[in-house]
């Protein structure tokens, strides 16, 4: 189907972006890392389209449905999110450097997704509601704000160490200072931090429309409240306790490993009600 | 002040400890990871599955702290407790100090003040303090906010602020937390959840209550017309729907199919389409009646040997049943009786309708297949909480948002008649979160600021 072919292509240029935003750091080229956000954005274009020609194939299936509904679908989604945040990332910093960090996620996201089941697949009655869409999108931002967050993290770790040492070279020398890193850590947690609530909530009520409980402590939905405790906590410690640097960035990639669990892991090793891994 | 120093009573030390952010991150964090325990224990599974997953020793002792249902175990719900009463605390604590400041800012920039703001420039201009205040007055309002111009020996402060609900966001946000849980406890203690099948033609006026040996009268009758399932293509289940119709004062008041996520609520009492299966009695053949020219007399439902009377006509049974007779698919073997004659018995072939029409009767059979009596199943609710649930999830998504995308931004201006008879300006700034984007508002300020009168 033309949509996998599509896919398959973005995983290619997810590829290219990150190999060209490392290399840019390697070799202190800068026209590398131009031409990486431009493969970024003609990933973005073509990951849009296949999201759309995938739509309308499960039209013409007799099926139509949103495609976000099996673990193929939703790494993609997944991988088409995170490159979006970071291109508004990019643009608002005006810094390349976090490509090399954050790029590479949505690449191995996609290889993920290629070694899955990329038929489409119609809705099972539970999933048939308008909740999913506002469901999915809002959980879906969330990831992406905090996948962008690790990423910056890891950065920082690494700068914070040659800082720590006066010292500035190699790539890590051009990374950005660590005042700017320590801030995106902390301001991609407080755009994925809502969207999570909103997530959670549209969650909920999604639950009590489909079977009369708001929550149940179903695996997964214990999972994602985890995930908000722990940002819940970051952000009690960033802004009340001073957590800056080190400890913060801890915290986040902390986060995030959680958020991972709770995205696969709870699909994958656990039950429950979600869908998307147990096929 | 003088009672600072006094040293702090064993209240004092409870208050602190109650109202200690490092108390509200420490249980966040033990929310946190004794929760991950009831994601790898599976909960509320029959005992005999935990005893064969764990050796003795360890199901007694999972057992003992609650583990196979540890979300609803006293030890949680007390943290949960904890939980709640540092959140109340911290906002007893810190909510009339924040409202005092917001309601009494410090219009004035002394040099304490000037002293702990980062932001801050100063320059001197020709002429006089009020001239000077009405112009810089003018450009705070045009590109800030209208400031408060305050006099105070000699000196003038104005004063400016925008975005001050950045400050109450983080109460809105526990607010909605406490009234989560209200909204919970009122759905726990005044609301129910059940669990009913309901054979197809049949009624009920009562639900099991979950967990319990509890059953919940409804006030009225529901009544389950029939059930069915389509599939898709591939076999896939596509719908499950339940016609149902709920019977109050002796007549029908609604009649409603469901669907997953299309429930039917009636009196505050929701019913949610969530299982199916066969009912049991086995299944009924059906068999259309037809007269010799084709205009059709009735529908018959043949159970197993009943016999089922055609007025005028005789008495009509189903005896037998093949799934594949003489290969030719499903056919049901029926038996007529009629008065004063001697019974005769014959098959009817499904996929050959016209085939009765061979025995010359006055009525012609034909078989339309069989039907098995369905139950549905569903999930009965009823939750007066779950509106303040709502509400408080509401109010979290706004005070995120308040808390996090707003900030309270503050400019003061000091004018001064100086020595050299010429006007002292100085001016600063403050905000309460992204000062990296302040910074760079602050700085443009400043240009507008400086630039006035030229």
């Amino acid at each position: 189907m033309s949509n996998v072919i599509l896919f398959n292509l973005t995983t290619v240029l997810f590829g290219v972006a990150s190999a060209m935003y490392l290399g840019a750091l390697y070799a202190k080229n800068e026209k590398l890392g131009v031409m990486g956000t431009w493969v970024c954005v003609l990933a973005a274009v073509v990951s849009t389209a296949a999201l759309g020609v995938r739509w309308y194939e499960s039209y013409q299936m007799g099926i139509g449905r949103i495609p976000v509904t099996n673990l193929y679908e939703s790494l993609v989604f997944f991988a088409w999110s995170v490159n979006l945040f970071y291109l508004v990332v990019e643009r608002k910093y005006r810094n390349r450097t976090f490509g090399a960090f954050v790029m590479p996620i949505a690449f191995f996201t996609m290889v993920f997704a290629v070694y899955n089941d990329s038929s489409i697949q119609p809705l099972v009655p539970a999933l048939q509601s308008y909740w999913l869409h506002a469901h999915v999108i809002t959980c879906f931002v969330g990831y992406a704000a905090f996948a962008v967050s690790a990423g910056v993290a890891v950065m920082y770790l690494l700068k914070a160490r040659q800082e720590n040492a006066k010292i500035s070279e190699g790539v890590v020398g051009l990374l950005p200072a660590c005042k700017m890193l320590d801030d995106l850590v902390y301001r991609a947690i407080i755009w994925g931090f809502p969207f999570l609530t909103a997530g959670i909530i549209t969650g909920a009520a999604w639950a009590n429309y489909a079977w009369g409980t708001y929550w149940s402590w179903d695996p997964k939905e214990t999972w994602s409240l985890i995930v908000w405790l722990v940002y819940a906590a970051f952000l009690h410690a960033r802004v009340t306790r001073g957590w800056h640097g080190k400890r913060a960035a801890i915290l986040s990639i902390v986060g995030f490993l959680a958020t991972i669990m709770c995205y696969l892991g709870v699909n994958l090793v656990l039950s429950g009600l979600h869908s998307y891994g147990g096929g | 002040m003088a009672d600072e120093k006094r040293t702090p009573s064993p209240m004092d030390r409870v208050w602190d400890f109650f109202t200690s952010v490092k108390l509200a991150i420490f249980t966040l964090i033990v929310l946190a990871s004794t929760s991950i325990l009831g994601t790898i224990i599976e909960q509320n599974q029959p005992l005999e599955k935990y005893h064969q997953i764990y050796e003795d020793w360890a199901f007694a002792l999972m057992d003992r702290i609650n583990l196979f249902d540890m979300y609803h175990s006293t030890w949680f719900l007390l943290i949960l407790v904890l939980f709640t009463v540092n959140l109340t605390c911290c906002t007893i604590d810190r909510f009339p100090k924040m409202l005092k400041v917001v309601r009494n800012p410090r219009t004035k920039l002394d040099g304490s003040l000037e002293k702990s703001l980062s932001l801050s420039d100063r320059w001197k201009k020709k002429g006089t303090v009020s001239e000077w205040t009405g112009k810089y007055a003018e450009t705070l309002s045009g590109s800030f906010a209208k400031p408060k111009v305050t006099e105070d020996e000699g000196q003038v402060h104005l004063y400016a602020e925008t975005g001050v609900a950045s400050r109450f966001g983080v109460y809105v946000t526990h607010l909605s937390i406490i009234i989560i849980f209200i909204g919970a406890i009122v759905g726990n203690v005044a609301g129910f959840k059940g669990y009913v099948n309901i054979p197809e033609g049949e009624a009920i006026t009562q639900v099991p209550v979950r967990g319990g040996t509890l059953i919940q009268d409804l006030g009225f009758t529901l009544r389950c017309n029939s059930f069915s399932l389509e599939t898709y293509p591939s076999g896939q289940p596509k719908a499950y729907k339940s016609d149902l119709s709920v019977l109050d004062g002796g007549r029908e008041v609604v009649r409603k199919t469901i669907v997953v996520n299309d429930p039917l609520q009636y009196k505050g009492i929701w019913f949610y389409q969530s299982s199916y299966g066969q009912a049991g009695g086995g299944a009924t053949a059906q068999v259309a009646v037809a007269r010799k020219d084709g205009t059709p007399v009735s529908m018959l439902s043949l159970a197993a040997n009943e016999p089922v009377p055609i007025d005028g006509y005789g008495i009509v049974r189903g005896v037998n049943y093949e799934q594949n007779f003489q290969g030719n698919g499903p056919a049901l073997q029926v038996v007529v009786e009629k008065p004063g004659q001697p019974a005769a018995s014959f098959w009817l072939v499904q996929r050959r309708p016209d085939l009765d029409r061979q025995r010359a009767d006055s009525l012609v059979f034909s078989f339309r297949g069989l039907s098995s009596k369905m139950f549905t199943g569903l999930q009965v609710a009823k939750d007066p909480g779950v509106n303040i649930v709502w509400l408080g999830c509401a109010l979290m998504v706004i005070g995120l948002i308040m808390a996090f995308f707003l900030s309270h931004q503050r400019v003061w201006v000091r004018l001064a008649q100086g020595t050299d008879g010429r006007v002292e300006v100085v001016l600063a700034g403050a905000a309460s979160r992204n000062r990296l984007a302040f910074e760079k508002r602050f700085e443009k300020l400043q240009t507008g600021v400086k630039a006035t009168g030229q």
